[in-house]
């Protein structure tokens, strides 16, 4: 009984963990129709900032996340201007070049922290919790109620304030939403803004836990890039969904056998699952 | 036409010459950058070929791997020769294609992308994780060079060699280079472009995408194995680190750079690259960067990458370049890489 | 029973009917016409029989055979050939190259004879090039054989559709609005060149807007509105048909069937 109690904690904090990177991405792909692999290294940045402010400076935990999300959802705002306007609605080439962007990140961190010994990043909540009988410390469940914040955010936004109208009119069709006014610039900023600033949200809040190293969005990037997938690439709901479902999926593995097999099941799941049904979880067709 | 014919011919034997003479004149590692080349050539090719039906395939690294993997056991484990392992390995690549196309094939875009990057992956995954017969992390080591030849009246052909290996690769690059050249002239290869180009039309016209789209990736697959029995009869070892997404970013830049919509336009950028990175050597932490500043820059400035060069060039009126058309010659569309076209339906 | 018989066919998408209890009859050797307004249903009919959309309901019968829910190169192995609204061509392959792909059906050669150079395959590719050229003859744009298709002019544009879609030697097809854009003599020459085909045995559907072309041409006019059959019959039955002349102006059309 225990142990199935802290499988769903752990399945829940996991879970947790790529519905925030997951959907930020999902967000992007469904208004801008393009997927940024450098949302890997914005999680990073996120992770880094935390690091420089909290670990070295001293800073506030929180006030060192907030910092991260913000500055990552800037660092995105820039990238859309950059690199993703001029090559907007191929997505073959817009992903290629978020590729060039990775490696740009990744270097220039190496080249000012250095690669090698993971930075460590101490418990910002060391306190343990206390639920359904196990426990885990705060610092690992914060991600939990951080996540259902923003999806909550996330949709109060798109549901009732006239951007996030525009951003969802965007999606579904970006020139009927351009003949009625709406920017297609101005939603893709916005897009990448809160996308890219969900991302960093999850790097700084897994700071304390993860190893922090120029490296660390590489793992993290392909799960989301599944978990998009699966859930339908563009729905918010469908990815949450699929973030749930791989989410415990990994876990229960991982428990069982160990993590490199947990990968392994999860990729087999989305190539049968997309042999099966290539639209994902939402029934998005690809576009 | 014919005096098209007869530069043709001359530059060709001039770069026979060179390919010939070229180990002679360099020391032994720059030898073996380009056997690396030759290698990296048909890596390429055969991704171009992928890419005629418009599929950007994230699992051909893996391939060069799975071939890699399967020679190593074949001449390992199971002490075959090198030369029946040669053809196998690349068969049991190309099989593996078979079966990952199944689910490969009904995905586009974004998905096609990720799935296939995930089927690499997978493969990659057991690897690493299964000692026996992978050899896990660590890979397998001792694979044999390939058995030497003798030639009577003259000494033996020795594989462990650097110069006799070249001229391996050299041979296997070049029939690759000959059959898949031939086939992007064929009947094949124009069906292969008709389906990029219209595939509503394409269906309509009594044609099997499916089959088609599973064919190209089969045969691109079967070449990536060759590659990587190349491969691992020079490093003697394999490792599955060697086969992951960050030598995928590598065949990535070289294509973007080169460009996909000629046959010579991969080759060209590998070329240069290959160049380029020797010569940034002393460099080496900086290289990822201006690789992805490479990226960035190819697919912003020149989409068509470096085979687009010369119509860009005129195009800004700097270099006068008569552009002719020769009949039977299919101009691909030119645009950024992949532009895929759904059905119009 | 017709070669193609359409029976109860249903399209939603998602809340949208866009084809809603649909049937037609067509014999063989016939020459139909559908005609309707924009919107009306007609290219998801043809779509429907052609197999690049499934039907929500329905059957789609093709000389006594359910092919529903077939593929598109499936379908057109069976000898059903399609053109489409807008003049889609292989646009970066010369006129020739096309017709070659086109004879796609044809022209099956294993895949090692596709790609070697041996006599017989030779032979094969001549006999095939000049099978796509007598398709240029026949179409009357030999001329422009080896031109890049997407760089001919309109009307040749169109031709070179037609001559695709003969090169699968259908025996029923389907031609999605053939003469729109074009003016009476472009109109009168392409007619008749349909006709033509009609007369070599070949069944014809017609979707066109252009009513002069329908009327002087088809035996028989199914006319639609809102995804359903409104009316059917001979050319002067529909042209005095009520619903049909309210469906195109909500007024008299004056079809001068006699006029040039």
């Amino acid at each position: 009984m225990e142990f199935v109690a802290q499988t769903i904690l752990n399945g829940l904090m996991t879970s947790s963990f790529y519905a925030l990177i997951a959907v930020g991405l999902t967000l992007v792909f469904g208004v801008m129709h393009i997927v940024n692999f450098a949302h890997g290294e914005f999680y990073m940045v996120g992770a880094y900032t935390v690091w420089v402010l909290y670990a070295l400076c001293n800073w506030p935990f929180f006030v060192a996340v907030g910092v991260a999300v913000v500055l990552v959802g800037l660092l995105g705002v820039i990238a859309e201007r950059v690199i993703f306007r001029p090559v907007q609605g191929n997505v073959i080439s817009g992903f290629i070049i978020s590729i060039g962007l990775v490696f740009i990140l990744q270097v220039f961190v190496v080249k000012v922290w250095g690669v090698g010994k993971m930075k460590p990043v101490p418990a910002a909540f060391p306190e343990i919790l206390n639920i359904w009988g196990v426990s885990t410390s705060w610092q690992r469940f914060i991600v939990v109620p951080a996540t259902i914040l923003f999806l909550w955010l996330l949709w109060v936004f798109l549901g009732r304030s006239g951007l996030g109208r525009a951003l969802r009119a965007s999606a579904l069709d970006s020139e009927a939403a351009s003949l009625q006014g709406i920017s297609i610039n101005k939603t893709a900023a916005m897009a990448m803004l809160i996308g890219s600033a969900m991302a960093g949200a999850a790097g700084a809040l897994m700071a304390p836990i993860m190893s922090v190293h120029p490296y660390m969005g590489h793992s993290v990037i392909w799960t989301a890039f599944v978990v998009v997938i699966v859930g339908g690439a563009g729905n918010i709901k469908g990815t949450v969904l699929a973030a749930l479902l791989f989410g415990f999926l990994h876990t229960v593995i991982t428990t069982l056998l160990d993590s490199t097999i947990a990968n392994l099941v999860s990729a087999l799941f989305m190539l049968i699952f997309l042999a099966i049904r290539p639209q994902g979880l939402a029934g998005y067709a690809e576009k | 036409m014919l005096r098209n014919n007869l530069s043709k011919a001359i530059g060709l034997t001039v770069l026979a010459i060179i390919l010939v003479a070229l180990p002679f004149a360099l020391r032994e590692y720059y030898v073996d950058v380009v056997t690396m080349l030759l290698i990296n050539v048909i890596l390429v090719v055969s991704f171009r070929l992928i890419t005629t039906i418009g599929a950007w395939s994230l699992a051909h690294i893996p391939m060069m791997g799975a071939g890699a993997y399967a020679t190593a056991l074949m001449t390992g484990a199971l002490g075959w020769p090198f030369w029946l392992t040669l053809p196998l390995a690349g068969l049991a690549a190309a099989l593996i294609g078979l079966a990952m196309s199944y689910p490969l094939v009904r995905t586009k875009g974004f998905a096609f992308f990720v799935a296939s990057f995930a089927a690499g992956d997978a493969m990659r995954l057991c690897w690493m994780r299964f000692k026996v017969p992978f050899g896990g992390h660590r890979g397998l080591t001792n694979i044999p060079f390939p058995e030497a030849i003798p030639i009577p009246g003259l000494r033996t052909i020795d594989f462990s060699d650097a110069i006799p290996y070249y001229f391996l690769a050299l041979v296997v690059t070049v029939l690759c280079l000959l059959i898949m050249y031939r086939l992007d002239k064929s009947r094949i290869g124009d069906t292969l472009k008709a389906i990029n180009s219209q595939d509503s039309l394409a269906m309509s016209v009594g044609i099997n995408i499916t089959q088609y789209k599973i064919l190209a990736f089969v045969i691109g697959s079967f070449f990536a194995g060759i590659a990587g029995v190349l491969l691992a009869h020079r490093l003697w070892a394999v490792e599955p680190q060697q086969f992951g997404f960050g030598t995928t970013v590598y065949l990535l830049v070289w294509v973007v750079f080169g460009g996909t919509h000629t046959f010579a336009g991969p080759i060209i950028g590998v070329t240069v690259l290959t160049v380029l990175g020797e010569l940034l050597d002393p460099f080496v932490e900086w290289v990822p960067m201006i690789y992805g500043a490479i990226l960035i820059l190819t697919l912003l400035f020149l989409p068509d990458g470096l085979e687009g060069l010369p119509r860009r060039l005129a195009w800004l009126g700097k270099v006068k370049i008569s552009f002719e058309m020769r009949p039977g010659e299919i101009r691909q569309p030119v645009g950024l890489p992949g532009e895929l076209r759904e059905p119009s339906s | 029973m017709g070669i193609l018989e359409l029976s109860g066919l249903v399209k939603n998408f998602g809340s949208l009917v866009a084809v809603n209890n649909f049937d037609l009859s067509i014999d063989e050797g016939e020459m139909r016409g559908l005609i309707g307004p924009n919107g009306s249903g007609k290219t998801t009919v043809f779509n429907l029989i052609t197999g690049f959309i499934r039907p929500t309901r329905g059957k789609v019968m093709w000389q006594g055979h359910d092919i529903t829910n077939q593929s598109p190169d499936a379908i057109a192995k069976k000898g059903i050939a399609r053109t489409f609204q807008l003049t889609t061509l292989f646009k970066d392959m010369t006129a020739l190259q096309n017709l070659v792909i086109a004879s796609h059906l044809h022209t099956e050669t294993g895949l090692f004879q596709q790609f070697s150079r041996t006599a017989r395959a030779r032979k094969k590719k001549r006999e095939i090039e000049e099978r796509a050229l007598c398709l240029l003859e026949t179409m009357g744009i030999a001329d422009v054989k080896d031109e890049i298709a997407g760089e001919l002019p309109h009307g040749h544009q169109r031709a070179l559709g037609i001559a695709i879609v003969l090169a699968t030697e259908p025996r029923l097809l389907l031609l999605d609005e053939p003469v729109s854009g074009m003016n009476l003599t472009e109109t009168r020459d392409t007619m008749d060149r349909i006709k033509m085909l009609r007369d070599r045995g070949i069944t014809i559907l017609l979707v066109e807007h252009d009513m002069r072309a329908v009327m002087h041409t088809c035996e028989k006019i199914t006319a639609m509105n809102f995804g359903e059959k409104i009316a059917e019959g001979t050319p002067e039955e529909i042209s005095g048909h009520e619903e049909v002349i309210e469906a195109y102006l909500g007024g008299r059309l004056d079809l001068c069937l006699t006029a040039s």
